[in-house]
């Protein structure tokens, strides 16, 4: 994981803004899909940018720093809390 | 190849032969490396609780041990719960089934070394069920061309477990794959390696920048720059719809001429059966109760293999994927996701491959729904039906009407599914569903041979499932045409099928259809294509006489456009055809869509809930419309 500073107020990885670099911290969903999701490759201490979002209120495109690159509903991205990582 | 019968591990002559289980994340480059291993053999296995198809080959490793090599579904996860039947089930069945087996196995797990700490979260899983263990990470090719480099020595010894890299392109990296299998099979004690340790920080340990040069950063930068217009808010969609329309417009041109071919093909084998045999009723039940069948099973296939191809470069490339994350919103809406949009899109060729295809779908109520929606996708049985149909009625039209009314029914079947869904999401399937999490993998140039060995695998299942039944309809439909029903016989003037069971049935649902306007001899036809929708020309064709009305409709479509009421009055008008085509784009007239359904629910209640539902739907359709057009004039 990066030894960047983080700003400890935390928010959703829904409100995050294009380009801005956040760091997974918890994820309010059930037991067995934030297992699946963590495993998939969303998991707490993970570092996401959001690339882009669709139209009308559509998933967001997100990049990890393990490489991957994912489309999120802003259903769970809203439950998935994060921490903006200082660039 | 052996029997599917023999590869059930402890069964026949298989039950010493190791298997060696291709796992790993979906898009990893199993289905490459699968390729590379078994020279693009597959076999569908036969395993005990495993209901779905794990293509498999024989292959025999350097020491002359044979081995079976079987290709899993992708799967994230071996910890997290999934639902039994969706892709991931299976693999995870497939493992427990290996370790609670006596024979000798090797897991390869096929990690994609661009996103190694994705890949290495697996590994860790599969150590900690102390699996044995083999690692291929593939894709070398793009790795280099990216300017990077694994350090596969010190990967194998920071997870306790052998590390290989291939280029799955690469012929000549079989021997090392097959090399290394070997090795791992004949150590006495196979240690399942390390289960404690952080997969970011590995990867961050072994993958290193060999080159920064500008060509690898323009390599590294295409996926971002592509992603830039494909999935541009405005841009997307537009490039998206244009996309698809392009694929199905250069399927029916490419598959059309192949079409005409094999027509002629048959034709000419009736020909000789006809003189081989003679006239008589088993000549004419082989000719056209089997040979017929057989006909209408083959002028199918090239849609079938051509659009499966076309799907295939589109998600080995990257770009299906994409869709997904386009239509995920307006999927959203009727209760279903982006996962859905595969099956849903594979449903214009044929049903029965996509309900199959829905097992990537991990939530299980959307799974269902999008099963219970999709035959009401326009597959291309439907097609020869709108063509006469429209043929019939409104050859009078100019062509641009004839073309928004075929286009019409396109979307007509669309707006009927999603319409399906979004009820069902309201009442049957009704629950909290799986909003959207997809990988979306990096864009890369399809390979022939998987894309091949794709459409090969779809074809044969079509043949086998679909195909069966077509014959098999086709021949029950031809005794139920030709033999008498018994004590009746036609009038002096009447055609001999007038006496025939099939017309007797006709007559006798008259009253139920007769609002739809539908007469005994449409619904003869409705019968023959109860088994499968294809077998409506052919049956209407024997209904008026016309010979090989499936190859060229016209002379049926005139029949249909000139019959007659005995007062002289037209038999049928433009309102019945348009109440006929709302029947076809509702109704599961489709025997193996609902063997299909049964085989992925496990059970008869929804195949039937299936047929209930769409014959209910349909006829209410066609009652409306036939009513409506008549109180508005149309004749």
């Amino acid at each position: 994981m990066s030894d960047r500073p983080e700003r400890t107020q935390s928010t959703t990885l829904a409100s995050a803004t294009l380009g801005q670099r956040v760091r997974v911290v918890g994820a309010r969903l059930e037991g067995d899909v934030a297992a699946w999701i963590a495993a998939v490759g969303l998991h707490e201490g993970e570092e996401v940018v959001v690339l882009r979002r669709a139209i009308l209120g559509g998933p967001l495109h997100v990049r990890t720093a393990s490489g991957g690159e994912f489309a999120v509903a802003q259903e769970i991205a809203a439950c998935l809390d994060v921490v903006e990582v200082a660039s | 190849m052996s029997a599917a019968a023999d590869a059930v591990p402890g069964r026949g002559g298989d039950a010493k032969k190791p298997t060696v289980a291709l796992i790993g994340r979906p898009n990893s480059g199993k289905s490459s490396l699968y390729n590379l291993v078994t020279g693009g053999n597959a076999r569908v296995g036969n395993y005990p609780g495993i209901t779905v198809d794990v293509l498999e080959a024989d292959v025999t490793l350097p020491s002359g041990t044979p081995v079976k090599v079987a290709d899993l579904p992708g799967l994230y996860s071996v910890e997290a719960t999934v639902a039994q039947d969706t892709d991931e089930g299976v693999a995870r069945r497939f493992l427990e089934t290996l370790r609670s087996g006596q024979e000798d196995f090797l897991v390869v797990q096929v990690v994609d070394p661009t996103r190694l700490a994705l890949g290495l979260r697996l590994t860790r899983e599969l150590a900690a069920a102390k699996l044995p263990l083999l690692l291929v990470l593939t894709h070398e090719d793009v790795l280099r061309s990216e300017g990077r480099a694994v350090d596969t020595e010190r990967l194998s010894s920071e997870l306790g477990v052998p590390v290989i890299l291939v280029d799955a392109r690469d012929r000549n990296a079989k021997a090392r794959v097959l090399a290394s299998v070997d090795d791992r099979l004949r150590e006495r004690e196979r240690a399942a390696g390390r289960a404690t340790f952080d997969p970011a920080d590995v990867a961050h340990r072994v993958v290193r920048e060999v080159s920064t040069t500008r060509e690898v950063e323009r390599r590294r930068r295409l996926t971002e720059r592509l992603d830039a217009v494909l999935l541009h808010p405005v841009v997307g969609p537009f490039l998206f719809v244009g996309l698809m329309a392009l694929v199905f417009a250069a399927v029916f041109l490419v598959a059309d001429p192949v079409t005409s071919l094999f027509d002629e093909l048959v034709g000419l084998a009736r020909s000789g059966l006809d003189r081989a045999l003679g006239e008589g009723l088993l000549a004419s039940f082989i000719a056209d109760g089997v040979l017929g069948g057989a006909g209408t099973v083959l002028a199918f296939m090239p849609q079938i293999v051509i659009l499966t191809v076309a799907l295939e470069l589109l998600e080995a490339s990257g770009y299906l994927a994409r869709g997904a994350f386009l239509v995920d919103r307006l999927l959203r809406l009727l209760g279903l996701s982006g996962r859905s949009f595969l099956p849903l899109l594979m449903g214009h060729a044929c049903a029965v491959p996509a309900i199959a295809s829905t097992r990537v779908i991990r939530d299980p109520r959307e799974r269902l729904t999008t099963i219970l929606v999709l035959p009401l996708m326009t597959c291309s049985a439907r097609l020869p039906t709108y063509g006469l149909v429209i043929q019939a009625f409104f050859s009078e039209r100019s062509a641009l009407f004839r073309a928004c009314l075929f286009v019409g029914l396109y979307f007509s079947g669309i707006l009927a599914g999603l319409l399906a869904s979004w009820v069902l999401r309201h009442t049957a399937t009704k629950g909290k569903g799986l909003p959207l999490v997809l990988e979306m993998p990096a864009y890369r140039v399809p390979q022939a041979r998987v894309v091949m060995r794709k459409a090969y695998t779809v074809s044969k299942r079509f043949l086998r499932d679909v195909g069966t039944t077509i014959v098999i309809a086709s021949a029950i439909l031809w005794v139920l045409l030709e033999i008498p029903m018994p004590g009746k016989t036609p009038a002096d003037d009447a055609p001999p099928i007038e006496a025939s069971v099939a017309a007797t049935i006709g007559q006798a649902v008259e009253p139920v259809t007769r609002p739809a306007g539908f007469d005994w001899r449409i619904n003869v036809g409705l019968i023959g294509s109860f088994g499968a929708r294809e077998l409506m020309v052919a049956t209407l064709g024997v209904v008026y006489g016309i010979e090989d009305a499936e190859d060229d409709a016209a002379p049926l479509a005139e029949k249909l456009a000139e019959a007659k009421r005995p007062d002289g009055t037209p038999l049928y008008g433009a309102r019945t055809g348009l109440a006929l085509l709302a029947f076809f784009v509702l109704a599961c007239q489709c025997m193996s869509t609902v063997a299909a359904i049964r085989r992925e629910t496990g059970g008869w209640r929804w195949p039937a809930f299936v047929v209930a539902y769409t014959y209910g739907v349909g006829w209410l359709a066609a009652v409306a419309v036939y009513q409506l057009g008549g109180a508005l004039g149309v004749r």
